[in-house]
């Protein structure tokens, strides 16, 4: 369940931009013009914060910083950036800076129609693949900053990077919990092109459609039961009790089976166990890359011993793809969590949505 | 040498363990089953819930695969380490295991570097199977045509380590350009598994590891032969050349065809024939083939019950137990009895 979290800095002059539900980041704009971000958590188990100062130009001649006290300090607003994730995209899309990004590593998996026409016209460039990205091509490009992400401390590209003086900025993004956490990500990428207000409205905007939705689930008092993930050799990959795909399913006033287990993460079960409780749920939320009952029996036929593969009630994003085969559930899914939650409702309450079209979450063919 | 005859005791004990171990592995899992209930689903008396289907699709194969999985990567040792006078040898070498691995990284991995070239959209259990057979296939018919010129059997261990090499070079390229979640299906697969195959999959399995047993046993003379080295045998007046390639082929079957339906699962080639002769004390073939598939099977059902955890929900990776567990064993046979029976 998301709790809001309103955050203030101390100083009686600063203003901070109220982070409702992200736990990741904090904003704080000092009366000086100066706007500081700290991401809290760059990576799970972080024990460092990353801050960066983000000076507008104008008043760039007048302020002097500590170069130390800071990870980069930036002067705004940024005209050319390079993005690493996927999940970045429509945040920038939406904030109408998409003309700004020059380069991302393994452009075919972007599915955004906007960013493919920039791609397809060379306006983004590809920098190679994702976890060891064409520094050279970086370099080239010389964009104003990096937006990139790690799952651990120690990315020697990065560092590279930064010692050519192009800053990387870590977003962390993907180890936010909730859902309205990770879609209030794009609070974090406004100050770099003065979009403050921008983001505000809306995020707001998802945040309420967000809500409607969760009140409307609420309503109902039948409480599907629902299984989800699927094997890899015998070991059963499923979502966590805590995690971001069991927070939609508890939003969406379903009865995740696996609800009381601690994990935020993935579970990793053996077969057995899952048909000793999954055997009889309702529906079949997300069999990993699954798309076709035909696939799903080829793949194992323990599968077909499940209701839910029986009676055809397995639902997955794996059929929504982009023009290049990238999946669009991970790249639009984190920042708009309230289709993914009407998709959601649609299926598992059929009364509730009737004339909806599910965005993501397809019946497998 | 001892007579065959003074190890009926060894090879009764060996087989009522075996016999113990599988009824164990059936009995225990991850879902709580009671004995009675077991063997009331093994005798036919349908249950209504899902503890009949548990124990018949999916314990009862993987126990059986257990048991040809064991047996069959352990004589393909047996015959490799005879073949290369090598107590190293094991199905690794000649390239068998990493040709498989490499036919299941085209499949997993490849799809995206060359999609032109390939046009699977998906795959499943089947395809990788046949991909990962013909990808041993491939190395060992090469390693076939390098041993028909080369004549020395030293040098066809080193070009099958030279093929394995390669191999794993080309899995590297083709993990460094994939997706993470294809570089997660491919790792999964390297991690083993017994517990994925329907019944017509373990036939092909059997039929494969029957073969090989068939071709060890006919090779019973020529494999006794070749521990007393090369030019030895041939003053016996053995065809060598004809053996070898018997001996090969049978390794082929057996490794490639486990390998290809249970993962790359390290170690009990290498292990299990070090252990059974320090169990019975002897290289004599005719003791050693019976002797290295009841040793491989008992080791296999065990580290696989080990591997479900019996009664937590979480179940290990078959390929990391069959190390842990069997490696300390080799050691301790090897440090009680100081000296190695080769």
């Amino acid at each position: 369940m998301q709790e809001k979290k309103e955050t203030t800095f101390n100083n009686a002059n600063d203003s901070s931009t109220s982070i409702q539900y992200a736990n990741g980041f904090r904003i704080e704009t000092q009366s000086n013009g100066i706007t500081i971000i700290k991401v809290l958590k760059p990576w799970v188990n972080a024990e460092t914060t990353h801050t960066y100062a983000l000076v507008p130009k104008e008043i760039q001649a007048s302020v002097t910083l500590n170069k130390n006290e800071y990870d980069a300090i930036i002067s705004t607003p940024v005209e050319n950036i390079v993005v690493t994730s996927t999940t970045h995209i429509p945040a920038l899309e939406e904030l109408g800076v998409l003309n700004q990004l020059i380069g991302f590593p393994d452009t075919k998996y972007i599915s955004s129609i906007a960013a493919r026409k920039r791609i397809d016209s060379g306006k983004i460039k590809e920098l190679g693949v994702n976890e060891s990205i064409n520094t050279e091509a970086v370099l080239e490009l010389q964009p104003d900053l990096i937006f990139g992400f790690a799952i651990n401390d120690g990315n020697s590209t990065y560092e590279t990077i930064q010692r050519a003086h192009i800053p990387v900025i870590y977003n962390s993004d993907w180890v936010e919990e909730t859902p309205l956490g990770k879609a209030e990500w794009i609070k974090f990428f406004a100050p770099f092109f003065n979009k403050t207000k921008e983001a505000d409205i809306i995020f707001n905007e998802i945040e309420t459609s967000y809500l409607e939705a969760k009140k409307l689930a609420a309503e109902v008092e039948n409480k599907p039961t629902v299984l989800s993930g699927a094997m890899f050799n015998d070991i059963w990959y499923l979502p966590g009790g805590k995690s971001w795909a069991a927070s939609f399913l508890k939003d969406a006033n379903a009865n995740y089976l696996w609800n009381a287990t601690d994990e935020n993460g993935s579970l990793s079960l053996s077969w057995e166990s899952v048909l000793d409780v999954g055997k009889h749920a309702d529906y079949w939320i997300g069999p990993a890359q699954l798309a076709t009952y035909k696939e799903m029996e080829a793949s194992s036929q323990h599968y077909t011993q499940f209701d839910a593969f029986k009676n055809k009630k397995v639902f997955t994003t794996a059929n929504t793809k982009g023009e290049t085969g990238g999946t669009l559930y991970y790249e639009l899914a984190p920042q708009r969590p309230d289709l993914v939650l009407k998709d959601l409702i649609h299926i598992l309450h059929p009364g509730l949505l009737p004339n909806y079209v599910p965005y993501f979450f397809k019946p497998l063919l | 040498m001892s007579k065959p005859s003074t190890y009926s005791f060894h090879f009764i004990t060996l087989l009522a363990v075996l016999l113990l171990c599988f009824v164990i592995n059936i009995c225990l899992g991850s879902v709580n089953i009671s004995f009675i209930k077991t063997i009331q689903a093994l005798f036919g008396t349908v249950t209504e819930d899902s503890s009949y289907y548990i124990i018949w699709e999916y314990r009862l194969p993987k126990a059986i695969t257990a048991i040809l999985v064991g047996g069959g990567l352990s004589l393909s040792g047996l015959l490799m380490q005879t073949l290369f006078r090598n107590p190293l040898a094991g199905p690794y070498v000649l390239g068998i295991s990493s040709g498989a691995s490499l036919g299941a990284a085209l499949l997993i991995m490849g799809t995206s570097l060359f999609s032109f070239v390939f046009t699977f959209s998906t795959f499943n259990d089947i395809s990788l199977a046949i991909a990962s057979s013909l990808g041993s296939f491939l190395v060992l018919s090469l390693v076939l045509v390098v041993a028909a010129k080369v004549k020395d059997t030293m040098a066809l261990l080193i070009i099958g380590l030279m093929f394995g090499s390669i191999t794993a070079a080309i899995v590297s390229v083709l993990s460094y350009f994939s997706k993470a979640e294809k570089l997660q299906q491919y790792i999964f697969w390297s991690f083993g598994s017994l517990g994925n195959l329907s019944w017509m999959q373990l036939l092909i399995i059997a039929l494969c590891t029957l073969t090989g047993i068939f071709l060890s046993i006919i090779s019973i003379k020529p494999l006794n032969a070749f521990l007393l080295g090369e030019n030895y045998a041939k003053s016996l007046g053995i065809g060598l050349k004809t053996s070898r390639y018997i001996i090969i082929v049978a390794t082929g079957l057996l490794a490639g065809s486990i390998t290809a339906f249970a993962g790359p699962i390290a170690f009990v080639g290498l292990a299990v024939p070090h252990i059974s002769k320090q169990m019975f004390n002897t290289t004599d073939h005719k003791i050693q083939i019976p002797a290295v598939l009841c040793c491989g099977a008992i080791l296999m059902l065990l580290c696989d019950t080990i591997a479900q955890l019996p009664g937590s929900v979480s179940v290990l990776p078959i390929n990391a137990i069959t190390s842990i567990f069997g490696a300390p064993v080799v050691i301790w046979l090897l440090v009680r009895k100081r000296k190695m029976i080769f």
